[in-house]
């Protein structure tokens, strides 16, 4: 159903607004299938299905503007089956929600191609042309009511059309392309066809489309009308009407609205109304004395219990003759009422590299800022460092109301993978119940993009790998269909994404032995339960005996680990085996900037996140003890505090002062000191990201720019936790960096550069 | 008396430019000789299609607005059908078929 346009405007326009048009119509699409999911659920859910119905007819509806013929065509398949779902004809089976849900997929591949028709290949034609023929199976077959020639549309010309209950009124708008009379196709043979098939209510053409006589090709149409038809036919006859003129009008064929229906509209269009009653009177579904009379029936129930009691809906119903759709629609406004449910939410949609932009010069403005500071106070200037600070205390509300904007709910993302163990479980023969928690807690938007990949490899694996199919299940004393919980939650300035399952978790017999043969652990060395489970992402440990068309998509859980390693995260396993297996994912809130706490050692500086922060201790050097396994230690109110040296992890060369700082800070592993010299306070820290030389660099996460231009490194508090925690603080868990070279000079050097 | 256009007979695509040419020099006519209205008959019109009443739609986006005062039959129900009833409006139409249209 194109529409040629020969004008240069219409088509820079439809360029310009073509990427917000895929990218709408990705949401639409997304929208479909957690909606189809949800429905699957929920196969009674109106809503749902009505919310289902509006995506599929947006992205027809736009893309019928853009001129793509193939979403319009094939949607419009979709269309009819989720109208027939609407009209309760056809019910949601597991069968109509797995076609429904590929051909949501089919429907994502055209919008993804479709300034690209040569992506469309002959077997992606074939895959659409099987969708169409099974949903012409569900809309066409069982129809009860097939006409003979003997019915009323056998006379309008339409073969074995069916037809609807009773004659009402659709409205039928057309606009012709400039090669409709070309083509030998008139629209007035078409209207006359039309008004054939019942009675013309109204019609109306424009002429505004037609340009003047002057101007005018004869041998061009520039025709459109729009109809108001009453007739018995369906929407297939009507549309009939246009199928020699397919490729050379845009057409719209809106289904008729019976009066119910258009009552139930007016009550759902209301701004603000209270009472049932009242809404039922403003509408004309009832009489004022009609509803004064049900009123006073409900008044003498008075008194009895409220189980017993009839409802006024109900009374209204039984006596007054509204028709149920009618009340429901009232009840239903009522409830949203009640419910106080968020009016309507605006949003503007903004480029993302706009914004990228906006946070860098952020960035520098803070950096600027703490210049500023510093400046201020060598001066000593009462009233200058005032305004400086209150100037600062407006550029932190302005950073974190830009970042605020970057954030989006990671829940977005999880609901993205139903589909995926929904269709991996089917395909393994798999029976999951799979839960979403903390869907909105909210991550930058970059990182959930990036997290996606990661995640979904989990997911496969633990559906491939970690739960059992229901016969092994059963066979364990399990529950024949297994349990996936997909999490998320902040917790101290990070976001744990939590992946649960109840599946057989790590063999680690089998994953040592495989490690020992593959030579990543040498021959007899038995490692510790948790080294062992990180085997897992070790490069080179994937087998092809593990490899599957699931989770072993040319992705390694190496991959996986390194790409949340990228992102300042990291990585833990929790395996009980025979029990289940837990992946924990933590990943920073964002990527941009963090609130810090700026310590020195030496004449270097360190920027500690300020929400892993708990109190600070004063010590004498000499004060902090080394215990048995040689880690500092400290004792704090009655217990022992393990406490990183960051002077000698760091080969940093100063003389220690008398007196140092402990600043303790909490970690997933528990409470430790980070020993310094000198506590320099809060500070909004700008994060850059380290070389390539220094990813491997353990305890920094990052580097930052100070006001003075000094380079702050930025350190891990879970990393440094990890180092403190372990048995023994070699000297290989320092820096792998060249021996004697102290680290921090050398990441000054790179930064500086 | 001043003499209305009369559209040919066969008003389809096969005459369309024709008629267009015909039309417009009769304007340009019209228009020197001071007329503020055109007057078109249609009451020879035997055959018409899209493209003829297509003409006419042209024509009422030139500057100087017409009124159809004759019709056929073929013709007014042609008007009726594709949404154009409102040219034949009774206040100029001299003939049966007008008093026909509503």
């Amino acid at each position: 159903m194109s529409y040629g346009t020969d004008s240069d405007s219409d088509k820079e326009f439809i360029a310009q607004a073509m990427p917000a048009f895929i990218s709408e119509a990705a949401e639409q699409i997304e929208a479909i299938e957690t909606l189809l999911l949800e429905l699957e659920e929920q196969p009674d859910n109106r809503d749902l299905l009505d919310s289902l119905f509006r995506c599929a007819h947006t992205v027809k509806g736009s893309a019928g503007i853009f001129g793509l013929n193939r979403v319009v065509e094939f949607t419009h398949h979709v269309e009819t089956l989720l109208d027939k779902m609407r009209d309760g004809d056809i019910a949601l089976k597991p069968d109509i929600s797995t076609l429904l849900l590929q051909c949501n997929d089919q429907i994502k591949f055209l919008v993804d191609t479709a300034a690209d028709e040569s992506a469309d290949t002959p077997e992606q034609k074939d895959t659409r042309a099987d969708l169409v023929i099974q949903l012409r199976a569900h809309t066409e077959g069982p129809e009860p009511a097939v006409v003979g020639s003997a019915a009323p549309t056998a006379a309008l010309g339409a073969t074995g059309a069916t037809v609807a209950t009773g004659p009402c009124v659709w409205s039928i708008s057309a606009r012709f392309g400039m090669e409709t009379f070309r083509n030998g196709m008139d629209p007035l043979s078409i209207a006359r066809y039309l008004s054939g098939m019942g009675r013309v209510v109204s019609v109306r053409s424009g002429v505004d489309t037609v340009p003047a006589l002057v101007n005018l090709n004869p041998e061009s149409c520039y025709l459109s009308f729009a109809m108001e038809l009453e007739t018995a036919a369906t929407r297939e006859d009507i549309e009939g009407a246009f199928s020699f003129v397919l490729d050379d009008c845009q057409f719209d064929v809106v289904a008729p609205e019976t009066q119910d229906r258009k009552l139930a509209r007016a009550i759902e269009e209301m701004p603000e109304t209270p009472r049932l009653g009242a809404m039922l009177v403003s509408v004309g579904a009832v009489s004022q004395d009609k509803l004064d009379q049900v009123l006073s029936t409900q008044q003498q129930t008075r008194g009895m219990p409220s189980v017993g009691k009839p409802k006024l809906g109900d009374l209204l119903e039984a006596q007054a003759g509204v028709a149920p759709e009618v009340v429901a629609a009232a009840v239903a406004k009522q409830q949203k009422l009640r419910d106080n449910a968020p009016s309507e939410e605006r949003y503007i949609r903004v480029q993302a590299d706009r914004l990228d932009a906006v946070i860098n010069l952020l960035g520098e403005l803070v950096i600027a800022g703490a210049g500023a500071t510093l400046l201020a106070r060598a001066t000593h200037h009462v009233s200058l460092i005032e305004a400086n600070l209150q100037m600062n205390g407006l550029i932190e509300e302005i950073r974190n109301g830009t970042l605020g904007l970057r954030m989006v709910p990671v829940g977005e993302t999880f609901s993205r993978f139903r589909r995926v163990v929904r269709d991996t479980a089917s395909s393994l023969g798999k029976e999951v119940n799979f839960e979403i928690v903390g869907g909105d807690a909210e991550l930058d938007k970059s990182m959930v993009e990036k997290i996606a990949d990661p995640l979904m490899h989990l997911v496969r694996n633990s559906l491939d790998h970690g739960l059992e199919t229901p016969q092994e299940r059963l066979a364990a004393g399990k529950s024949r269909a297994g349990h996936l919980t997909l999490s998320a939650r902040h917790e101290t300035g990070a976001i744990l994404i939590r992946i649960d399952d109840d599946g057989r978790g790590i063999n680690r017999e089998r994953v040592l032995q495989r490690a020992w043969n593959r030579g990543l652990v040498e021959q007899g060395v038995v490692p510790s339960d948790n080294d062992i489970n990180m085997l897992i992402f070790e490069p080179g440990f994937s087998t092809a005996e593990q490899v599957t068309n699931l989770s072993g998509r040319g992705v390694g859980m190496d991959v996986v680990r390194r790409n949340i390693e990228a992102l300042r995260g990291s990585i833990r396993l929790n395996s009980h085996p025979g029990v289940g297996l837990q992946v924990d994912i933590r990943l920073p809130l964002t990527l941009a900037i963090i609130d810090g706490f700026l310590v020195g050692v030496g004449a270097s500086k360190f920027v500690l996140p300020l929400e892993s922060v708990v109190e600070v201790i004063e010590a004498a050097d000499q004060h902090t003890l080394v215990d048995a396994s040689g880690r500092h230690v400290l004792e704090l109110r009655g217990a022992i505090l393990p406490v990183v040296r960051l002077r000698t992890l760091y080969t940093i060369e100063s003389s220690p002062p008398d007196r140092v700082s402990v600043v303790v800070v909490n970690s997933p592993r528990g409470k430790f000191g980070i020993e310094v010299d000198v506590l320099l306070g809060q500070h909004q820290t700008v994060v850059k990201p380290l070389g390539s030389l220094f990813k491997s660099l353990r305890g920094i996460s990052g580097s930052s720019i100070l006001g003075s231009g000094e380079v702050a490194l930025i350190l891990d508090v879970e990393s440094l936790g990890a180092l403190v925690t372990a048995e023994q603080q070699s000297a290989a868990s320092r820096a792998e960096l060249p021996l004697g070279t102290p680290v921090v000079q050398q990441v000054k050097a790179i930064a500086s550069v | 008396m001043r003499a209305p256009f009369d559209l040919p007979a066969d008003l389809r695509i096969y005459s369309a430019i024709d008629t267009r040419d015909a039309l417009l020099a009769w304007v340009a006519e019209e228009a020197s000789a001071g007329h503020d209205y055109l007057q078109i008959s249609a009451r020879d019109v035997e055959e018409v299609d899209g493209s003829g009443l297509q003409l006419l739609a042209a024509l009422s986006n030139m500057e100087t607005p017409w009124h159809l005062v004759e019709t056929s039959e073929p013709f007014a129900q042609a008007c009726r059908h594709m949404g154009f009833a409102y040219w034949l409006d009774k206040r100029y139409l001299k003939t049966q078929a007008g008093d026909s249209a509503s």
